[in-house]
């Protein structure tokens, strides 16, 4: 209390030294805060390759937080000058971050000409381009492009239906595809596990469903059907599948699909029709036509009807 | 696979190129024409004094012409020359920009497919949040676009 009181009368009388003790305070104080900013700097190594450019963002974006944006590289350039005897490796981090960001904040991939984006985005695969189209905005608008779907479904399921346009765009049109595929390769597994249970949720509970087996035995209505590929499971063995060429059709609420398979060297290959129904947000057969696909060359002898 | 179909005639004659910081340099023909355009230029003889490339920065320029050099190399193996190209293209995200920007420019489609792919190995595998750090990205979505998003891509991605 009276070294307080004592201090103060003393002070009362220096003017001017209590300006300049408050001046030097300011500057102690300017210099620490500064002096914290660039710590973070100090202490991430200079690194080649995106580690200095990801860890230059890292601490970009620490600072980027206090200044409430994210116009980074322009507040980062403008720090350097003014701090004195700033070291080297501090300015050239922050130019080039500038470098890499192009002083408009955007990152790189929202930088590229749409050409070049529409080149690097063909080699992804449907996860990736997904996952690429959840990052932001611009992103998912480029990820989502009609032509870039497109582009996929030719290379993952056919070259056929170019010239169809999908009524709510490619995009779609490959994630139904994949769903109806998706299904159409788990009737596959059902015959392979000889599963009746799951065969009898499979199909559609109708009476207009129709199942026309390899035999040439057509089976109508869902019991018939059913009870059809009870008995195929009871007497064949062995059905190790291959199934190729799958080309599927998807519509609104129907799909078909068409397809070779090979059983083994003695039977096959067959031709197999596909036909599904959407009903409550859920796919169901309705139909499935199996027939020996000859081959050319080897003439079949005529029926004959007595 | 070279872009070129016939056989250029090794003229022995070099080409001048001037990037847009005013740095020169000097290349010959069969390298320079891994790029459309000098090979065009070079084929319709246009091809005198040098040629300047406002688009292109030299050490960009520098860069790609190396590039050039080690793809026109008759003697290079198949494997040496992927061998390089792995290497070429491991580096940070401004120049890879610097690269993709000048092979398009240029149109060198090798060049182009070699960074393009780059780019998409660096999307692949990641999840929307680890791409977002690799490439600086904001995240601008309101919280109704985040579900709409998550949404629409639920098919590939799950729920």
């Amino acid at each position: 209390m009276e070294i307080a009181s004592s201090l103060i009368t003393f002070l009362s009388f220096q003017p001017f030294f209590v300006a300049a003790i408050v001046t030097v305070l300011c500057l102690l104080l300017a210099l620490l805060a500064v002096r914290s900013v660039r710590f973070p700097y100090l202490e991430t190594p200079q690194s080649d390759g995106v580690d200095s450019v990801a860890s230059a963002n890292k601490v970009c974006n620490c600072v980027c937080s206090c200044n409430g944006g994210f116009g980074a590289p322009d507040s980062e350039a403008t720090v350097a000058p003014y701090v004195n005897g700033g070291t080297a490796s501090m300015v050239e981090k922050a130019s080039s971050v500038a470098v890499a960001e192009r002083l408009t904040g955007a990152s790189m991939m929202e930088q590229l000409v749409p050409e070049i984006t529409t080149h690097a985005l063909s080699y992804l695969d449907f996860p990736s381009l997904c996952r690429l189209s959840m990052t932001n905005s611009l992103m998912r608008k480029a990820a989502n492009d009609d032509n870039a779907w497109k582009a996929l479904y030719h290379k993952d399921f056919t070259l056929e239906q170019d010239s169809v346009t999908p009524a709510n765009g490619w995009k779609a049109y490959y994630a139904a595809t994949r769903a109806i595929v998706t299904i159409n390769a788990d009737f596959f597994s059902i015959i392979k596990e000889r599963s009746l249970p799951a065969m009898s949720h499979f199909w559609l509970n109708a009476d207009y469903v129709k199942c026309v087996h390899a035999s040439g035995e057509l089976f109508s209505g869902y019991n018939a059907v059913i009870q059809s590929w009870q008995l195929a499971f009871n007497w064949e063995h062995g059905f190790n599948f291959q199934v190729r060429d799958v080309r599927a059709r998807v519509l609104t609420d129907t799909a078909w699909v068409t397809m070779k398979t090979y059983v083994d060297i003695d039977s096959g290959p067959f031709n197999v029709t596909n036909v599904f129904e959407l009903h409550n947000g859920r796919w169901y057969m309705v139909h499935h036509h199996s027939s020996v696909l000859t081959i050319d060359g080897e003439v079949e002898e005529p029926i004959v009807h007595a | 696979m070279s872009s070129s179909s016939s056989p250029m005639q090794s003229t022995g004659r070099k080409l001048k190129l001037k990037s847009k910081d005013d740095e020169t340099f000097e290349v010959e023909e069969a390298v320079a024409v891994k790029s459309q355009i000098f090979k065009y230029m070079v084929e319709d003889g246009v091809s005198n004094g040098p040629i300047p490339l406002p688009n292109v920065n030299g050490k960009t320029l520098a860069r790609v012409l190396q590039w050039c050099q080690k793809h026109a190399d008759p003697t290079i193996t198949e494997d040496e020359l992927n061998k390089y190209d792995a290497g070429f293209i491991d580096v940070d995200q401004a120049v890879l920009y610097d690269l993709l920007m000048a092979a398009n420019y240029l149109n060198i489609e090798e060049l182009l497919k070699l960074a393009c792919m780059r780019v998409a190995d660096m999307i692949k595998g990641k999840s929307p949040d680890e791409i977002r750090r690799t490439f600086n990205i904001k995240n601008d979505f309101t919280p109704e676009e985040e579900e709409e998003v998550r949404k629409e891509n639920a098919w590939a991605l799950g729920p």
